[in-house]
């Protein structure tokens, strides 16, 4: 008896040592644990949560007593059902997948579990720029999940049949004289921008590329102040005003298909379009897109940004916060759980110890063989600070998109659109 | 004798307790029972109707996020409401809206009616019941059904006004057109309602007025706008005061149709309370607004039912 105890003991030790030394973060050492036992209710939407899940089977071997149901709903019912429960004081799920966009609204109301001292190890082995909404004071609320790096998603189709070639393009201005050339020799028009429906996100993907925003790192509005953004509204106007660009909205039928058809050229876009590209945008494209980084505002300038993204909360009602944070943890903050979400799903990882597998190296099929997956671990990491998510973002996005739109439609010029739109977020939110 | 119960007089012999069964107390305690029976819906509506509007009343004096401490900001809310052109932009929406579909709506109501109600007319109970159906279909579903057939690129919409040789109509990506397309949801929606109410209305007239018309050689034309219609009137005003209303609470079918949008054209008044409540998490301004738009709502009722009922003196 002895003897069998000594060596499950010994055994033991040795795999937890062996677990030990290649761990990379402290969810790489977890080690099974059968006593604790809870029911988890997580809120997320239908995408997101299948990349989640693609970790379940695994968590379910370490942690077989916790029980998880998910509950998908679109996200902005999900906030609209998270702001009920606050008010309620009740109601709320154990743990929520939140965009990163929405997130800090839910930080500054003081409904989130304050996970500092379980995050700190974690702070220097996720994107840096994903804590920015998740801190408040020094303390920490959020564990990021996936983050959107952006890059241009081309057709190779259509570039070829131009004449166009993609490496060529440094600058958008360069983006520009390829899209003329484009529409002359094809046709179609260089990306997809609705007018009248516009929601502002490729202004702020263009934004977050040089380091503006809606407001400076004081909080105080920038977008009547900086000249780079009037530059950006304005280039954006161009592609109305000249045909270079086909007015559908995103997100519909019509937006679809135009990929697939194509219909398009080009698109500026987060890594997660892949997601839908090969999902149910256009499946059977594979091969005819191809990605390369985004052209700089200015040679030798950024050409990385950000599209969206979450991070996992726990919500200050729960009452099974150890088992909600074994959850959190085991599948943000381990590498071969997050490895496994990307594998199956294109939501990309915000932890970098990631980045090292050998999966990152392999030229990704859909893409026509192009390394996308090593490209976009390397703009994930010099995406730069940007006032762009914030506990306002909601109104702010609305009410520059409002003004987008009547400056895509003619009504008013962008340096009008941009002082309306500063006005606006000043005089509601008392921002100067 | 008996003395009828309400009225028995309480017996000395209690001492102290019937000091206060002769005062209004007492009057509650001898009808206890019934007000027991009857206490449910005083409930309820003290919960679920009195509550909220004194509470918000309070609120719209506050800022608040819902969470948290209130702090009392005195008239703030409303000061900054008057000046704030995206709320007067929805109430103004509500009002185009308003002369959009409802006196075309109306009209078609009591033209409706007026054929249900004809004896000329086999199956009315079918009829009348198609023309309810789309009252009792879901909002949602309908909302997304009219956004797939109005679709400005593949909707049936346009594809059948192509095959007429009509060129693509901006549905929904068009200021003005959006406008009409929720007119169009709300007259389909809406419509067997009204009919309803004017069936109702046709009711009450007297079938010997229309037959003394007859006699006298009116036409069928003639009758509608010289007998019917006025006959109608106040059916008619209650239906559009209904209307005034409902427009002004308009929320589902925008809401799914066109999202408020293109450039905020069809948002309402209470899709901005909704977003400044759970977007941007403005809760005492959110209730200001909800008082300021309640009373718009009482004044112009108020001058709806002036304006058509002043020649009736």
């Amino acid at each position: 008896m002895t003897s069998i105890a000594a060596r499950l003991l010994l055994t033991s030790l040795l795999l937890v040592f062996g677990a030990l030394s290649l761990a990379q973060t402290p969810a790489d050492a977890l080690v099974p644990n059968p006593d604790l036992h809870a029911s988890l209710e997580i809120w997320s939407w239908e995408g997101a949560t299948g990349a989640l899940q693609a970790a379940d089977a695994e968590f379910a071997e370490y942690y077989p007593n916790i029980q998880i149901t998910y509950v998908n709903r679109p996200t902005g019912d999900n906030y609209q059902q998270i702001q009920l429960g606050a008010v309620a004081g009740g109601g709320l799920p154990d743990v929520a997948n939140i965009e990163n966009s929405h997130l800090r609204q839910f930080v500054e109301l003081g409904i989130l579990y304050d996970m500092t001292e379980r995050l700190e190890p974690y702070v220097p082995l996720m994107n840096a720029f994903k804590w920015r909404e998740a801190e408040m004071d020094g303390r920490y609320y959020a564990m990021p999940n996936d983050s959107g790096p952006v890059a241009l998603f081309y057709r190779r189709d259509v570039f070829e049949q131009a004449g166009v070639d993609p490496e060529s393009i440094q600058t958008w201005a360069d983006y520009y004289e390829a899209a003329l050339t484009i529409k002359a020799e094809t046709g179609l028009p260089m990306w997809q921008q609705a007018t009248a429906r516009n929601n502002a996100r490729l202004f702020e993907i263009l934004m977050w590329q040089r380091g503006a925003g809606y407001i400076d790192a004081d909080g105080n509005v920038i977008l009547d102040r900086d000249e780079r953004i009037l530059e950006i509204l304005e280039f954006m106007g161009r592609f109305w005003q000249e045909g270079l660009a086909v007015d559908a909205e995103e997100w519909t039928d019509s937006w679809y298909r135009n990929f697939d058809e194509p219909a398009v050229a080009s698109h500026p876009g987060a890594v997660w379009m892949g997601t839908f590209f090969k999902a149910w945008i256009a499946p059977d494209s594979a091969g005819q897109w191809g990605v390369v980084r985004l052209p700089a505002w200015e040679p030798g300038g950024s050409q990385a940004s950000n599209d969206g993204g979450s991070s996992l909360v726990i919500f200050e009602q729960s009452t099974q916060k150890e088992a909600a944070w074994a959850y959190v943890e085991f599948h943000l903050g381990r590498t071969a759980s997050q490895l496994d979400m990307f594998i199956a799903s294109d939501i990309f990882p915000s932890l970098e110890t990631v980045y090292a597998d050998p999966y990152f190296a392999e030229p990704d099929p859909y893409y026509g063989g192009d390394m996308v997956r090593e490209l976009f671990t390397q703009i994930v990491q010099e995406i730069p600070e940007a006032g762009i998510y914030n506990v306002d973002y909601q109104e702010m996005n609305g009410l520059m998109a409002e003004q987008i739109q009547r400056f895509a439609i003619g009504q008013i010029s962008a340096s009008e659109a941009l002082a309306a739109a500063a006005r606006e977020i000043r005089s509601r939110t008392g921002r100067r | 004798m008996r003395q009828p119960p309400h009225t028995t007089s309480v017996p000395a012999t209690l001492g102290v307790a019937g000091t206060w069964r002769r005062g209004p107390l007492g009057t509650i305690w001898r009808h206890r029972w019934p007000l027991l029976f009857v206490s449910p819906f005083f409930i309820l509506f003290a919960v679920f109707a009195l509550y909220p509007i004194f509470f918000s009343l309070y609120l719209s004096f506050h800022e608040w996020r819902g969470v948290g401490v209130m702090r009392p900001v005195g008239f703030a809310n409303y000061t900054r409401l008057f000046g704030d052109r995206i709320f007067w932009g929805s109430m103004l929406n509500a009002v185009l809206l308003f002369f959009i579909y409802v006196p075309l709506m109306t009209f078609l109501a009591v033209v409706i009616a007026t054929v249900l109600h004809g004896s000329f007319l086999k199956l009315q109970g079918m009829w009348r019941a198609i023309i309810f159906m789309p009252h009792l279909t879901s909002m949602v579903a309908a909302g997304f059904t009219f956004r797939l057939i109005l679709d400005t690129h593949s909707g049936f919409a346009n594809q059948a006004l192509a095959a007429l040789g009509i060129s693509p109509v901006p549905w929904l990506d068009d200021m003005w057109w959006a406008r009409i397309s929720v007119g169009l949801l709300m007259i389909w929606a809406w419509l067997g309602y009204n009919t309803i109410i004017m069936l109702a209305g046709l009711q009450t007239i007297p079938i010997e007025v229309n037959e003394a018309a007859s006699v006298d050689g009116a036409n069928r034309v003639q009758v509608f706008f010289r007998i019917t219609v006025p006959l109608l009137k106040p059916v008619i005003l209650f239906a559009v005061t209904l209307s005034i209303i409902g427009t002004f609470q308009l929320f589902t079918e925008p809401y799914i149709l066109t999202g408020g949008g293109p450039i905020r054209a069809t948002e309402t008044p209470v899709m901005q309370i909704f977003s400044s409540t759970f977007a941007n998490l403005r809760f005492g301004y959110a209730a200001a607004m909800s008082y300021v738009y309640f009373i718009t709502i009482i004044v112009l009722a108020i001058v709806q039912f002036k304006l058509v009922t002043r020649g009736d003196r």
